[in-house]
């Protein structure tokens, strides 16, 4: 194990996108999976990425209009050629895979790995370019240079999935996504307050930087008299990466709004705006619940320092305000099972997720089309972090004395599941059609970018 | 208690010999050896919870343990061969524990949560490396000839974790206390009455 020096970042070498959004101005992005051929030809390929990746640090010359980013699954490093000792150094579930651990997050039934998308699960898909676009003239031109390299290098392109953000920057369900996010030591720290670790009397502190990326001290060397780093790939594969979860997830829009507007005409004056706010715990502009119970904030802006500056125990125990299942409140519970946040700040995700597909539109029955949510996030542990909130928070309730209920915004393994809704007399909802199925997915490693080079030049 | 020579364990996704789990429930179990101060430190501490007030509240309050003790063992009994005898030079320090949910989340409240407590119990055992940080604690709990598997493990309520058998405990009260006075009761009382019980009992609900 490595002892902690230096906590200054290298942005220089993190590829972007992990620390900051790009925002708001990159209206689209396509994931493009890749098959490499042979690994020789694999390693010149990746060399001549490694040129174009966009790093961490703030741009000089304002907005570039594309960007790359480079991950790779377990497959992939196998394809390229590393031995099996470093590919032994990377964590047993990145190693497993995401279809691997199915069983374990509960992707079974309608979410099982054979059902998935041609190209995902099989360990066909070995790379991972992200293309970041401005519009779309800057999208067809990298795709277009993308695609031509791959084909020149002999390698296939196994998926390319687009997706585009939606007006508001909601996904499809309607609801404003993707701001809340934790804050980061040396990157973030201005986000501590209400993304940070809740700290005793309503004060926060920046998560330490090695919760997110490879190489630096986590919340664990934090408290070690010792100063001893996480584990890591070994060097120098360790340095500046991170782990990705990619995951295509199907949204039944008419499902959700057939399922909401029923139920809402036996909830509070059929109230049905109200309704969905109680099943993610948010307004559909982002207010949340436990500090806006009654009506959301006309001018809310969830990326504003403090704008998520917020707790559930001390105001809203026993979920009047915010239901204790409500998804956000499931999903970074804060303080809301007790002990000021101890026992869930060490389960924490940066998201970067994308809707893919058309929005339906408003009072349109089902049209059968693809849509939904490219849920891509970061994090140094995937089993501790991702996996954490997937199998304990959202599939199972009991942590928050919720019994077997899943997540209601998503729906369980099972059809009929259900969500009690706190209040003076509480309110019922269920059972439930799932709105969300799995279409495929990846667990990928982000390499630093000089990782990435050594990858590239690998002796083999 | 049963001898159990060293163990070979196969590992479940957890980290938990698979005898250790039944329906929801996962038994959780460590042997380590004692230092000499333990043996005089370790019988002061089981008689005086009041050392520990604050991890028996705090144990009680975390409602994914079923219960959690510790014990000391100073000589290990024989049944009979193929059983080897065995004689401990040191005393051994036994915990065992039931549970549900996460392993790494079990342990990861005994580093938050519970930290002096872990110290005061297993702090006179070798090797012992300090609940935190949880990391090289999770190494010590997890190093097999520290655990052992449960040779008969049984869940009454496979499907149901404690905190859901103790809000169906609770809700039943409820119900029963107003079903014996539902008779007596108006239509208009009997719904304020059921309201009030919806009201009540909503977290068992
Ligand atoms: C189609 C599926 C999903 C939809 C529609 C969805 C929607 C949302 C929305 C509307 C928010 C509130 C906006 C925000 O905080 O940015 C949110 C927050 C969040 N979601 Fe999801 N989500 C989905 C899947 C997931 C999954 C699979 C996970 C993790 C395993 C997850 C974890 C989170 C987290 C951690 C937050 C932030 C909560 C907070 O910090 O307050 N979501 N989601």
């Amino acid at each position: 194990m490595t002892t902690a020096t230096a906590t200054t970042l290298d942005l220089a070498d993190i590829q972007g996108d992990i620390l900051r959004a790009y925002g708001n101005a990159y209206a689209s992005t396509t994931y493009v999976f890749v098959r490499i051929g042979d690994a020789t030809a694999g390693g010149a390929w990746l060399a001549g990425l490694a040129d174009q990746i966009t790093n961490a640090e703030p741009w000089a010359d304002g907005k570039p209009g594309s960007h790359l980013n480079v991950a790779l699954t377990c497959a992939g490093l196998t394809a390229l050629g590393l031995p099996d000792d470093v590919i032994g150094s990377f964590s047993a579930e990145f190693r497993a895979g995401m279809a691997g651990r199915a069983e374990r997050l509960g992707d079974i039934g309608r979410n099982a790995p054979d059902r998935w998308d041609d190209g995902l699960g099989t360990g066909a898909a070995h790379v991972l370019v992200t293309v970041n676009a401005l519009d779309e003239p800057h999208l067809g031109r990298a795709l277009a240079d993308l695609r031509a390299e791959v084909a020149r290098h002999g390698h296939e392109i196994v998926v390319e999935q687009a997706a585009h953000t939606l007006p508001g920057s909601r996904e499809h369900f309607g609801f404003a996504d993707g701001f809340a996010q934790p804050a980061i030591e040396g990157a973030t720290d201005d986000r501590a307050a209400g993304g940070g670790v809740p700290l005793r009397g309503g004060r926060w502190r920046p998560f330490a930087p090695g919760e997110f990326i490879l190489g630096y001290p986590d919340e664990d060397t934090t408290l070690d008299p010792e100063r001893r780093l996480p584990s890591a790939p070994t060097d120098p594969l360790g340095r500046n990466g991170t782990y990705m979860v990619w995951r295509k997830l199907h949204q039944d829009v008419a499902a959700f709004r057939d399922t909401i507007s029923t139920a809402a005409r036996h909830f509070e004056d059929g109230d049905e705006a109200k309704l969905r706010a109680k099943v993610v715990g948010r307004w559909e502009n982002g207010s949340p619940l436990v500090t806006h119970p009654d009506a959301p904030a006309t001018d809310f802006d969830g990326a504003a320092a403090g704008a998520n500056d917020f707790r559930y125990h001390g105001p809203d125990q026993h979920g009047a305000k915010c239901p204790i299942g409500a998804h956000v409140r499931r999903s970074n519970p804060r303080d809301s099972i007790g002990w000021e946040g101890r026992l869930t700040y060490r389960h924490r995700i940066i998201r970067r997720g994308m809707p893919y597909g058309d929005p339906l539109p408003v009072g349109a029955a089902d049209d059968g089309e693809e849509r939904g949510l490219v849920f891509a996030c970061f994090n140094a542990s995937i089993s501790r972090q991702f996996e954490a909130i997937q199998v304990q928070w959202l599939n199972d309730g009991n942590v928050f004395g919720l019994g077997h209920d899943a997540d209601f915004l998503m729906g369980g393994i099972a059809e009929g599941g259900s969500m009690v809704v706190q209040g003076e007399c509480p309110f019922y909802l269920g059972p439930q059609k799932p709105f969300v199925t799995v279409r495929g997915g990846e667990y990928l490693f982000v390499p630093g970018i000089a990782a990435l080079r050594a990858i590239a030049t690998w002796p083999r | 208690m049963t001898a159990v020579t060293t163990p070979v364990l196969s590992e479940t996704g957890t980290g938990t010999p698979p005898g250790n789990v039944d329906g929801q429930a996962i038994a959780i179990t460590v042997f380590s050896t004692v230092k000499r101060w333990g043996r005089a430190w370790l019988p002061v501490l089981f008689l005086e919870p009041k050392l520990l007030p604050q991890t028996l509240g705090t144990l009680e309050k975390l409602s994914f343990i079923h219960f959690a003790r510790w014990s000391m063992v100073t000589e290990l009994a024989w049944n009979g061969a193929p059983q080897p005898k065995t004689r401990l030079r040191r005393p051994h320090l036994y915990f065992e524990s039931n549970f549900n949910g996460g392993w790494e989340e079990y342990i990861d409240a005994f580093s938050y949560v519970l930290r002096e407590g872990m110290a005061a119990f297993w702090g006179s055992s070798y090797g012992f490396p300090g609940a935190v940080p949880p990391g090289p604690f999770k190494d010590y709990i997890k190093t097999s000839d520290r655990r052992l598997e449960a040779s008969h493990f049984y869940s009454a309520y496979a499907d149901s974790t404690v905190t859901i058998v103790k809000q169906a405990l609770e809700l039943d009260g409820l119900v029963a206390d107003l079903r014996e006075r539902a008779a007596e009761l108006s239509p208009e009382q009997f719904k304020a009455e059921f309201s009030a019980l919806l009201a009540k009992g909503q977290r068992c609900l």
